[in-house]
């Protein structure tokens, strides 16, 4: 008996000590929520279900080194993800949640102008961080909030570019058709015009079509008639693709020109290859393999495997948030203070993960609005893949002291 | 420049000759029913878009092509129809008419979530190999476009065929007459109701399959087509077959040539502007009887 | 007074303690930023109710009503400068010149015809709101609209731009609309609508002139949807159109039918349900469809009065006592 009862004392203390140094173990290892708010239905999905999965692949990367390691304290990143399904109202109820139910400080995603102009406009009432992605409506780093930033530049800052290039390759008389009841849109046929204009063109016409639009044959046929050498498309991806195909079933096959940033997928499911060959996106230098670097195409051949469809455009700009937040997390050493994390944000370089290739302002990745800036690149299709060609020429620092300009 | 004008007239003549087709389809189905119960099917539009996707469905699976799919989707169809009419409308058929509507409000949201569950909120869309395009002069005509309008008058026909020389057709016609004088006459009015349903929706599915090949099935397209065939009822006349294919290509081209001459960004609110004149000017619509 | 008037009043003073308590029960601010978001679809709901569940006509436009009572106001204040104690009762105003307008030639039309009319208008102001972009800044929207003013009273300044104090607002507002509509319905107007919806061609043949009531049913919604959609723009700051499309419509009519149409309580019981029920659904939107969907289906085929009246009859059940002894 005695034997026994010593025996279960040594097995209690044993177990007692095990559990302190577990629990101790397990105690400097604590959890960070961070949240999404992302179109994951509806029409936006097409952009922000990507960008969900980018923040997911991100966390995964970063908790399986160990986590974020803030001052002595290692935390594992959770993601609380809402659907803001492109919509303002829902994404302001998203980040309501998050901050008030949730107490995340750390908001990521924002893949559509819509609800992210809505929460931008309280934000910097907020404690809480926001890191916007996808989202291009100019306005929304315009405003000058010390916690927002964002990692995709706003379209008129490749509008501009694009509109440089057009008129180098020579076009003089050139149509829109565009999603013109979309602001960001508008912007990049703004900026476009001004430059293009510059190098001797002229836009003849501007017609427009909403996002729900599947049929534009009648205004692809009044601009046929007004024989333009070129065709410019912005829009997005999903009418954008129809645009392609009934214009070249309605015979034009000029050099047409696009912003729309969708993936060969999402064209292939509704044009044939021979409808889009030669057409060409001025976009950010968006993922295509020829552009990236090691990085990028280390993110490419991770996300396919993780999600067993290669990633959309829109992906990069969340994961590069991902790992800005957590090189900003680390320097300032805390999880709590965001005006403390803010300011490291400010002051980062372009961290080493980053799938993009951020231009830096003054050795920084954000300029003093919050925005970073990438490359734009003019990419062509040839024979089913988007085709890197070139850089669009692209002046971040101009851009960055405009847009420091319309701050009220 | 007069001939290219002429020819962008024409190519918009066209382009709107081939979505009023469309129209036609969706407006048959709707006229039929409100000939016969007087009540606003409103959810016909999701069960277009159902036909639409189940047409896909099928297209993917078993490897069909575009038209023998469609040929196998509208029995289907029609046989949703005839559940709807039973489980559905027939519970509130002598309730006042509101509740009916409520219902097809309900049935919308149904559908429309089913399909989501069933095939995603991304737009789908109905691959068919009639991509050639017929080129005169500078007006284009995409193959399928073409076999679009020949469906349309293919699907009329054997409607017409169907309602003035078969006895079921001649039962159809006396209810929509004169519903009490059809039952005393020994009409089966039950029976009725499930025809003209089993039309109605037959004709939805042709509708959405052709929307699906021609453009995309996606969540929100149905509310947007059953309002334009509630514009065309309205603008040919509630209940009036004829009023429902005059009316369909009227839209159709007018939509095209408001969007080629006056504004594309306004295109859709063409149609409600229309429904809208009418109603209040001649609110028995074009061909309708005072 | 008999035992379930007092049973009723009793009930009524505990809620009025609750909501006036609410702010500092609620531990979760969350639930006070929904309860805002319900007490809006009330004045929605409640102007819907006059106009289907007591006139009997289906209107669909109350979202584009709330769509232009929310721009009217964040553009005159924010455009214009206005203050917004003068903005926001304009919102009504304008909505009801505007249903005036637009709702005599409507309402010679009746029943289904009417209901796709008013499905057509929100359409068209829905796309007007989006290509409108010189005034209305199309889908980018309006952001920073300002709040209310503070409000100076003898024991403090109230302010609007928290939670607690935005909510005593619409709090008011909402008793006030729903005061409102139990008067309209227990007056002569209210028996009309009544007589109107149970039989129009009677009523007319008795040689009432129906187009009046109609009419005014018909204004009275819009405006209570104007005033809803601005009380809606200075909750939430930035408004674009996507929350005043033909989705709106449908849940101020499922509110309507949820919780009771024809009832004071049921547009009330209806707006909290169907702005808190996803919350607690928590299922993704696909099933969301499908079980609204299924909802209003077999709510009209077995339920047509709604929760209230059926939780009324509960109420008014009473065993029955055997008289046998």
């Amino acid at each position: 008996m005695k034997r026994f009862e010593s025996r279960l004392y040594l097995g209690i203390v044993a177990m007692v000590a095990v559990l302190t140094f577990g629990i101790g173990a397990i105690a400097a290892e604590k959890e960070l929520a961070i949240g999404v708010s992302d179109a994951l239905t509806g029409p936006g999905a097409t952009y922000g279900l990507p960008q969900s999965n980018a923040v997911q692949l991100a966390v995964e990367e970063i908790n399986a080194k160990g986590g974020v390691k803030v001052g002595k304290d290692s935390y594992k990143l959770r993601v609380i993800s809402y659907d803001d399904k492109a919509n303002p109202t829902e994404g302001t109820n998203a980040v309501r949640k998050l901050i008030d139910r949730d107490g995340v400080k750390y908001i990521l995603g924002f893949c559509c102008s819509g609800p992210t102009s809505a929460v931008a406009s309280f934000i910097g009432r907020e404690d809480v961080v926001m890191l916007v992605g996808n989202a291009a409506e100019r306005a929304i780093t315009a405003q000058g909030n010390p916690n927002l930033f964002r990692t995709r530049p706003p379209a008129d800052y490749t509008g501009s570019a694009a509109g440089t290039f057009v008129a180098q390759r020579g076009a003089k008389k050139l149509a829109v058709v565009g999603s013109l009841d979309v602001s960001f849109y508008r912007q990049y046929i703004e900026a476009f015009e001004r430059e293009f204009e510059k190098g001797g063109g002229k836009i003849i016409a501007k017609e427009s079509y909403s996002a729900t639009d599947r049929d534009m044959t009648p205004q692809l046929t009044k601009v046929r008639a007004l024989n333009p050498d070129a065709l410019l498309v912005t829009g997005y991806v999903e009418p954008s693709s129809f645009v392609y195909r009934q214009a070249f079933d309605l015979g034009m096959k000029m050099p047409r020109y696009g912003f729309t940033s969708g993936s060969e997928e999402m064209f292939l499911k509704v044009a044939t290859s021979e409808q889009m060959e030669g057409i060409w996106d001025l976009r950010p230098t968006e993922l295509t393999v020829e552009a990236l670097g090691p990085v990028g195409k280390a993110f490419l051949a991770n996300y396919t495997k993780k999600f067993n469809i290669p990633p959309a455009p829109s992906a990069p700009y969340a994961y590069d948030q991902v790992y800005v937040l957590k090189h900003a997390l680390e320097n300032a050493g805390t999880v709590d203070d965001t005006k403390k994390v803010a300011a490291e944000i400010r002051k980062l370089a372009v961290p080493p993960e980053a799938v993009m290739k951020y231009i830096p302002i003054d050795k920084k990745m954000f300029d003093e609005n919050g925005q970073a800036y990438t490359s734009n690149g003019a990419f062509q299709w040839k024979n089913n893949k988007w085709t890197y060609v070139s850089d669009l020429p692209s002046d971040p620092m101009i851009y960055s002291k405009f847009l420091r300009s319309l701050r009220k | 420049m007069g001939g290219a004008m002429i020819i962008e007239v024409a190519q918009q003549i066209f382009n709107g000759i081939v979505i009023g087709s469309v129209y036609v389809l969706i407006a048959l189905g709707l006229t039929v029913i409100f000939g016969i119960f007087g009540i606003a099917h409103f959810a016909h539009g999701s069960v277009a878009m159902f036909g639409g996707y189940l047409t896909f469905y099928l297209t993917q699976r078993f490897g069909l092509s575009l038209f023998p799919g469609m040929a196998i989707a509208m029995p289907i169809g029609a046989l949703l129809g005839i559940l709807i009419e039973r489980l559905a409308y027939r519970p509130v058929r002598d309730d006042p008419h509101i509740n009916a509507f409520i219902i097809a409000l309900g049935l919308t949201m149904l559908i429309e979530g089913a399909d989501l569950l069933l095939f995603g909120a991304d737009q789908v869309v109905i691959p068919s190999s009639y991509r050639s395009v017929i080129n005169i002069a500078g007006l284009a005509m995409v193959e399928l476009r073409i076999y679009v309008v020949l469906t349309t008058c293919a699907l009329i026909a054997a409607m017409t065929v169907l309602l003035s020389s078969t006895r079921t057709g001649k039962a159809v016609r006396a209810v929509a007459q004169n519903r009490s004088a059809a039952i005393l006459m020994g009409v089966d009015v039950e029976w009725v109701s499930m025809v003209v349903f089993a039309i109605s929706s037959a004709l939805g599915i042709a509708a959405g399959a052709l929307i699906g090949a021609l453009f995309a099935v996606a969540p929100g397209v149905g509310e947007g087509l059953v309002v334009k065939g509630f514009a065309v009822l309205i603008l040919g006349g509630l209940g009036s077959i004829p009023g429902a294919i005059v009316g369909g290509i009227v839209l159709g081209v007018s939509e095209t040539l408001a969007a080629g001459f006056i504004s594309s960004a306004y295109k859709d609110g063409i149609a409600f502007l229309v429904m809208i004149l009418v109603l209040l000017f001649r609110p028995e619509g074009l061909l309708g009887k005072r | 007074m008999t035992k379930s008037n007092i049973a009723i009043a009793v009930g009524a003073c505990v809620l009025g303690i609750v909501l006036l308590a609410l702010p500092s029960i609620l531990t979760v601010p969350y639930f006070l930023h929904l309860t805002i978001l319900s007490l809006i679809l009330v004045i929605v709901a409640q102007g819907q109710n006059l106009v289907q569940g007591y006139t009997g006509y289906v209107s669909i436009a109350q979202g584009g009503f709330m769509g232009i009572g929310a721009y009217c106001s964040a553009l005159l204040s924010v455009k214009s400068g206005l203050p917004v104690w003068l903005s926001l009762p304009l919102a009504p105003i304008v909505c009801s010149i505007l249903a005036l307008a637009v709702g005599y030639p409507t309402l010679r039309v009746k029943g289904h015809y009417f209901a796709i009319v008013t499905l057509a208008y929100n359409m068209v102001i829905f796309i007007v709101l989006l290509n409108f972009t010189s005034l209305t800044g199309g889908e980018a929207g309006i952001p920073n609209i300002p709040c209310m003013e503070n409000l100076r009273l003898p024991w403090g300044e109230i302010s609007f731009t928290t939670r607690t104090g935005y909510y005593y607002l619409v709090l008011v507002v909402a008793a006030a609309v729903t005061i409102f509509c139990a008067l309209v319905v227990h007056s002569r107007i209210g028996r009309v609508m009544i007589a109107i919806r149970q039989n129009e061609a009677l009523a007319e043949a008795v040689g009432v002139a129906t187009w009046r009531f109609k009419l005014f049913s018909f204004v009275a919604s819009a405006s209570l949807a104007g005033l809803a959609g601005a009380l809606y723009a200075h909750f939430t700051r930035f408004i674009n159109p996507t929350p005043f499309g033909v989705d709106q419509s449908l849940n101020a009519i499922l509110a309507v039918i949820l919780g009771g149409s024809g009832t004071l309580a049921g547009p009330v019981v209806g707006a909290f349900t169907v702005i808190f029920l996803p919350e607690y659904l928590r299922i993704a939107e696909t099933y969301r469809l499908i079980a609204y969907g299924l909802i209003l289906v077999l709510t009209t085929i077995f339920m047509p009065r709604g929760i209230v009246r059926i939780a009324s009859q509960i109420a008014r059940w009473r065993p029955k006592v055997s008289t046998r002894q």
